[in-house]
């Protein structure tokens, strides 16, 4: 069985040394995770977000993001920044306006690509997330009460490693419909991680290594990060507000997804707990 | 090698030393580095606006729009596990409710403090929320009548207005009080939910206006106007559109020679003299986990209200300031009751300011049974994918029992009645303040460094239950009349949410009863000063930024000019 990272890294003593060497063992596709524990993410992935006529968590990216946030401390030390703050203001997603408040050719660099230097407490913060109390020379605070927290990396591996124990066959062999059924089984911790982390993936900036092609925002009909264009820009004679994504007014053209039955019949269970009304 | 220095970084003097760099630290900065005094601020957190001491250039953030970063990642907010605080609703619950502990009402802990995170809805108080002490007689609260009225305040508003860059329409709130200055710019662009909701407005007679933001409609003051990107509640600007006070008066004290910033700098204890009626001396600890010492003649706590207390108890065993008994105590939040409403439509609410319009009938009349203390109730949009998408988890596991389901994911994230199909109405309702509701010092639970963090005792008083009771079915009535598909209240929450925080050092009239006079000195402490929400005797139900701001020009206006402060206004 091969190392795990974290365990090369605690061998090695040095991250240098770590990012020098190769993947080994039997990890074929990924720096991080052995092919049968990333066998069990890809499925789960695609338990969150089934892949349709459009993507599913895999092909979003959820194993990028999260072996991205796995290694964010894993740096050469040419570039030692933690990936785990995409720096600001603008990515170059968005053109930069003209004074008549039109989109120009030109688009600002991306700023999202360098990530932001941690100060002192967000540093050992994230080492805590990230790494575990381990990575903290006394610990994490508190511990007596609250007890020590778990490297990300060994939270999923055994959660992966679980799951596939209580598999009835290998996990790439299994249906859609069985590897629902087997992530609903597992534990309700894990189950939130693994949501938590497909989702993020799915639906954050691909700066951060999911979101891939930008499919995720495409998928929910969201324009994504809109400055320094934005949706409305001031000139001395008016607003002048972007035509397929208004400010003020309603979106122009037919609605690309609208309300359908299986949300709807969600929606009126949950108003119905709420206390709320449903429009007659 | 990050920055943690700025402005005049050859300082080693100052005449005023104040702490935290946010609403109620940076209008004193300013003042006093205009008035010719050295200033040294010192903040706990990182500085991410960078060049924000550079004349040449308006500030640079670090900002953006990042949903990743701002809410799941908390670039600016403390940690929940490193500097947690703890929380009870009485005594009786022991030492604290192990699973409320951690993120407690945190504010954001960078260099412009609240001010950042904020969408800087900026409404003035009424004149009456400052006389309640007076007006009424509540049994189990200590509603108490400010020691500044609406009309001693009303200049500092203006100039505070007038720095900031605040949009607004005169007039348009039929509930505010006499104005010497319109507001410096119009409002901005509407957005389409608050128009939706507009119409129920209309049709049940509530006035509905454009809500007062420190948000830019027009270039002004060198920064630019606002985009309408979305990213605002919760969100520092990425341009400058949003007049915080870094980006205008802390800035503005910074390049003018005469302040100097620290970042990465948390005070941690207050040192005094023999007898506790001076301050020395202020350790702190520095970026790279040092012990620092500084000294000035005078001291001002802008901490925000869970920190400044903790701060006075941090420093003496009886709290400094205490001979009342009352550092930490009359804490308050805002109350604030949700209700949302779901239309067939998309009202894309997470595009323009995340709250352009309002309304006011809610606020209510002291003593008016038909009329209930309430507050302005925020038409609010907002939300971004990851945040909906955990909502959607939620409603998911408990409608299915714990079965995921993928396939109705998928379209709940296409449909979108979360996000681009929602709209809030946030009511920021009086939170009634009782002296048992306080800061103290938990027992056992200490941050990363090693002290003892902040235990909040609060339980909500009838006061503003009843009004949540009474409002809230109006609220759904407003949804209803706007033609919503679905409208229901959000449920109550275990610790409100509402991040607007108050009390703690309540200044007054009389020393017995309160811990800083009517200029924000401490009756015990003839050089320490407080100029943040901390003095609040009371909440209103208005949002507090503005009051804050006001409040901290005239507390440093005070220290230029004890006899005539509104003489230091420019």
């Amino acid at each position: 069985m091969a190392l795990s990272r974290r365990e090369l890294f605690r061998l090695c003593g040095s991250a240098a040394v770590v990012m020098a060497l190769p993947a080994c063992g039997d990890n074929l596709g990924s720096a991080v995770f052995s092919n049968r524990e990333l066998e069990a993410l890809r499925a789960f992935a695609n338990v969150i977000i089934p892949e349709d006529d459009e993507p599913g968590g895999v092909q979003l990216g959820a194993v990028e993001y999260i072996e991205r946030l796995i290694r964010a401390f894993d740096r050469p030390p040419e570039l030692p920044t933690p990936v785990i703050f995409a720096g600001g203001p603008f990515s170059d997603r968005n053109p930069i306006p003209d004074s008549n408040g039109q989109p120009t050719a030109e688009h600002p660099a991306n700023d999202f690509t360098n990530f932001l230097e941690l100060d002192r407490v967000a540093d050992a913060a994230w080492r805590l997330a990230v790494l575990g109390s381990a990575a903290l020379p006394n610990g994490a605070p508190n511990e007596a009460f609250f007890g020590p927290l778990l490297a990300l990396e060994d939270q999923l591996k055994s959660g992966l490693r679980e799951a596939q124990e209580s598999a009835t066959a290998s996990i790439g062999d299994l249906s859609q419909e069985e590897r629902t059924k087997l992530f609903n089984a597992q534990p309700d911790e894990f189950k939130a991680l693994i949501i938590d982390l497909v989702t993020e993936a799915a639906f954050a900036a691909p700066e951060y290594g999911g979101n891939i092609d930008l499919a995720g925002w495409r998928l929910c009909h969201f324009e994504g990060d809109s400055q320094p264009l934005g949706y409305s820009q001031f000139t001395p004679a008016g607003y002048v507000e972007r035509p397929e994504a208004p400010t003020s007014t309603a979106n122009p053209g037919p609605d690309p997804d609208p309300l359908g039955d299986d949300v709807t019949q969600l929606l009126e269970l949950v108003i119905q707990v709420l206390g709320g009304r449903v429009r007659a | 090698m990050r920055q943690t220095v700025y402005g005049n970084t050859s300082l080693d003097a100052f005449d005023t030393i104040v702490i935290g760099s946010g609403a109620g630290g940076g209008p004193v900065a300013y003042v006093l580095a205009k008035a010719g005094k050295k200033v040294l601020v010192l903040e706990a957190g990182p500085c991410h606006l960078d060049f924000l001491d550079d004349p040449a250039r308006q500030p640079v953030p670090r900002f953006s729009n990042d949903e990743l970063k701002l809410e799941r990642r908390k670039l600016i907010e403390t940690n929940d596990r490193l500097e947690p605080r703890t929380w009870r609703n009485t005594p009786a619950d022991g030492d604290r409710i192990a699973e409320l502990t951690g993120n407690v009402q945190a504010l954001p802990k960078t260099v412009g403090g609240g001010c950042l995170h904020a969408d800087l809805k900026m409404p003035r108080f009424e004149p009456t929320d400052f006389q309640l002490g007076s007006l009424l007689s509540v049994p189990g609260t200590s509603f108490a009548d400010w020691p500044v009225d609406y009309a001693e305040l009303e200049p500092f508003y203006a100039w505070g207005e007038r720095l900031l860059g605040v949009q607004g329409r005169q007039g348009a709130n039929p509930f505010e009080g006499p104005r010497s200055t319109p507001y410096p710019m119009p409002p901005g662009v509407p957005m389409y939910g608050g128009s939706v909701v507009g119409t129920g407005l209309a049709a049940l007679g509530y006035t509905m206006f454009p809500y007062p933001a420190a948000i830019n409609s027009m270039p002004y003051d060198g920064r630019p106007a606002c985009v309408d990107c979305g990213f605002c509640s919760g969100y520092p600007c990425p341009t400058n559109a949003k007049g915080s006070t870094a980006v205008t008066m802390l800035r503005s004290a910074l390049v003018s020679g005469n302040c100097q910033l620290r970042a990465e700098t948390r005070v941690v204890r207050l040192i005094a003299n023999a007898a506790k009626t001076a301050i020395t001396a202020v350790e702190a600890i520095g970026p790279d986990g040092e012990r620092v010492m500084f000294s000035a003649d005078r001291y001002v706590l802008a901490a925000s209200p869970i920190e400044d207390a903790r701060l006075l108890l941090l420093s003496d065993p009886d709290g400094l300031g205490n001979s009342s008994g009352m550092v930490g105590r009359n804490l308050t939040f805002h109350y604030q009751t949700r209700v949302l409403g779901i239309f067939d439509q998309r009202v894309h609410g997470y595009r323009g300011r995340t709250v352009a319009e309002c309304f006011a009938d809610f606020r209510g009349k002291p003593n008016d049974p038909a009329h209930p203390l309430g507050g302005i109730v925020e038409i609010s949009g907002g939300g971004f994918p990851i945040g909906e998408a955990g909502f959607y988890s939620q409603i998911i596991n408990q409608a299915k029992l714990g079965k995921w389901d993928g396939a109705l994911f998928k379209s709940l994230m296409r449909q979108s009645p979360g996000r681009d199909r929602v709209m809030v109405l946030v009511m920021v309702g009086e939170d009634a303040p009782q002296t048992s509701n306080r800061v103290d010092l938990d027992p056992a639970i200490v941050d990363l460094d090693g002290l003892p963090v902040a235990r909040i005792t609060y339980q909500n008083h009838a006061f503003e239950l009843d009004a949540e009771t009474f409002y809230q079915p109006k609220l759904m009535d407003i949804f209803s009349a706007a033609g919503a598909r679905y409208t229901a209240p959000a449920p109550r929450e275990a610790i409100p949410s509402s991040q607007h925080i108050m009390g703690t050092l309540r200044f007054g009239s009389d020393a017995a009863t309160s811990v800083c006079d009517r200029n924000g000195r401490f009756w015990d402490i003839g050089n320490l000063f407080a100029s943040d929400g901390a003095l609040f005797p009371t909440s209103s139900g208005y949002n507090p930024t503005m009051t804050i701001v006001a409040l901290a020009l005239r507390v440093a206006a005070a220290l230029v000019d004890p006899i005539s402060p509104e003489s230091v206004i420019t």
